[in-house]
């Protein structure tokens, strides 16, 4: 049964607006995503944001803020604060800090727990993210391979916004990273918690790298391109 | 009978308005509201792990801290940081991120009348701009008494010294919904009241006058609030989306 959107689909909405009726719907089930919390017989908007809607029954707000709401299967990168006998403790953002099990590596025994010194980068798996827990993580992707998570050497991490994270994770591919990625040689890797991590061989490639990210996040899709032109003219 | 203000403005007009988001670089989320001289900026940092020692752990903390524009905190301050928190608290859900604190710190940039108002809308657009989780938005407004009984809206620092009384008040915002207008429930948002602190005597009937002025003051205010967003997400696509 094709459920009739809500109305406010796609428009900004603020905390307080009241998006479906669900004495008025049919009998099927809804799935809210962030911002959005059900009041009754209603669902309110709980962030500022733009409604979006994906058939046939996801609701959600889409907005952009510093910190992150940690959800489960999320790949983030995330920086070692201390370290107990059981877990490691990894900050990522989020409202609480967030536990990495000393097992959760590939082929990982008592014998070979790794040695994370405080300050480590880690790009790492969000297993679950419940009400009032504290977020597990995992170093392993959900068949228990390694993948590519794990730390990560050497190189800058740079602080965004999750909207920005968001964006060079999309497809089509972010134009400032696709236009410098054509030209200079360097690796990302991208946390949906707002942060993302720039290496290459040169110093210089990688703060080029991070400032033209960084800044593309206030410029419009034609000032984008713009700027990625005169960037690029500029590092002949 | 027309009352003569010092800045032209008539009885029931605000002053206008000017309202920034992200102001701060290292703050999560951060606004500067201005009315007219009288300017603001919040800070909102949060939320962080851990409550204070008496605090229900089961729900979220909310912890204000006021900075006059000059001299130390005192006890004026004190009781700013007392009514902000209990309006705040009213407005954000605290069971969403429970055993959490959110602070917000309000800096005093220049006084002319209705600071605490300008706060309260100041501290809202913050934890707006830091997506802290909110039942809805608070639209403050301060309404004053004049010996003659006239009412005036949104008093400057001299008015506000002249007055018999003056009352501050925070509706909550005026929200679009797909509810049909009768099906409202009696005492919902869009008639409540959040916060209402009054200095001053004035007669009960004034009081309801005021309370009538200050409603729709504050339906404009949330309207203004609301296109102040949108601009903001309609010039970064990239951004809010």
């Amino acid at each position: 049964m094709e459920a009739s959107s809500s109305k406010f689909v796609d428009q900004l909405v603020v905390p307080g607006d009241v998006i479906l009726d669900l004495s008025n719907l049919s009998n099927q089930t809804l799935k809210l995503g962030g911002g959005l919390r059900q009041d009754g017989d209603s669902i309110c908007v709980m962030k500022a944001g733009k409604l979006r809607f994906m058939k046939p029954n996801k609701y959600w707000v889409e907005s952009s803020q510093k910190r992150y709401v940690p959800s489960a299967g999320d790949n983030v990168l995330g920086v070692v604060v201390d370290t107990k006998p059981e877990n490691f403790l990894v900050d990522i953002k989020g409202p609480a800090i967030a536990f990495l099990p000393v097992l959760s590596f590939e082929g990982g025994t008592r014998r070979n727990i790794p040695k994370f010194e405080v300050g480590t980068l880690l790009y790492v798996r969000v297993v679950s993210a419940n009400t009032g827990m504290n977020p597990e993580l995992s170093c392993m992707d959900a068949n228990g391979k390694a993948a590519e998570y794990g730390i990560l050497k050497d190189g800058y991490m740079f602080e965004s916004s999750t909207g920005l994270s968001r964006a060079l994770l999309s497809s089509p591919p972010h134009p400032v990273l696709e236009g410098l990625g054509k030209k200079l040689s360097f690796e990302i890797a991208v946390g949906i918690n707002g942060r993302f991590w720039v290496n290459a061989s040169q110093s210089s490639t990688v703060i080029l790298v991070g400032n033209a990210i960084q800044k593309s996040e206030s410029l419009s899709m034609v000032q984008q391109k713009i700027y990625l032109e005169k960037l690029l003219k500029s590092i002949q | 009978m027309e009352v003569e203000r010092a800045d032209g403005r008539t009885p029931n007009q605000r002053r206008p308005v000017v309202c920034t988001r992200g102001v701060l670089h290292r703050a999560h989320g951060s606004a500067s509201w201005a009315q007219g001289g009288t300017k603001v900026i919040a800070a909102v940092y949060g939320p962080k792990a851990g409550t204070k020692k008496n605090e229900n752990p089961e729900k979220a903390c909310i912890e204000v801290i006021w900075k006059p524009k000059t001299g130390q905190s005192g006890k004026p301050e004190r009781e700013y940081e007392m009514v902000l928190k209990k309006t705040l608290q009213s407005i954000c859900l605290l069971n969403v991120h429970p055993n959490t604190t959110t602070s917000i710190i309000i800096q005093v940039v220049n006084d002319d009348g209705a600071l605490l108002p300008c706060a309260i809308n100041a501290a809202c657009s913050a934890l707006v701009d830091a997506g802290i989780p909110l039942k809805h938005l608070a639209a403050a407004i301060c309404c004053c008494m004049a010996e003659s009984g006239h009412i005036l809206l949104d008093p400057s620092k001299l008015e506000e010294q002249n007055m018999k009384a003056f009352i501050y008040l925070v509706f909550p915002n005026s929200i679009i919904s797909v509810l049909p207008e009768g099906s409202l429930k009696p005492g919902a948002s869009e008639l409540g009241i959040i916060t209402s602190v009054t200095h001053g005597v004035m007669a009960v009937d004034d009081y309801f006058s005021c309370l009538k002025l200050g409603r729709a003051a504050a339906a404009e205010l949330s309207d203004f609030i609301r296109n102040s967003l949108k601009l903001k997400a309609g010039n970064d696509p990239s951004k809010a989306g």
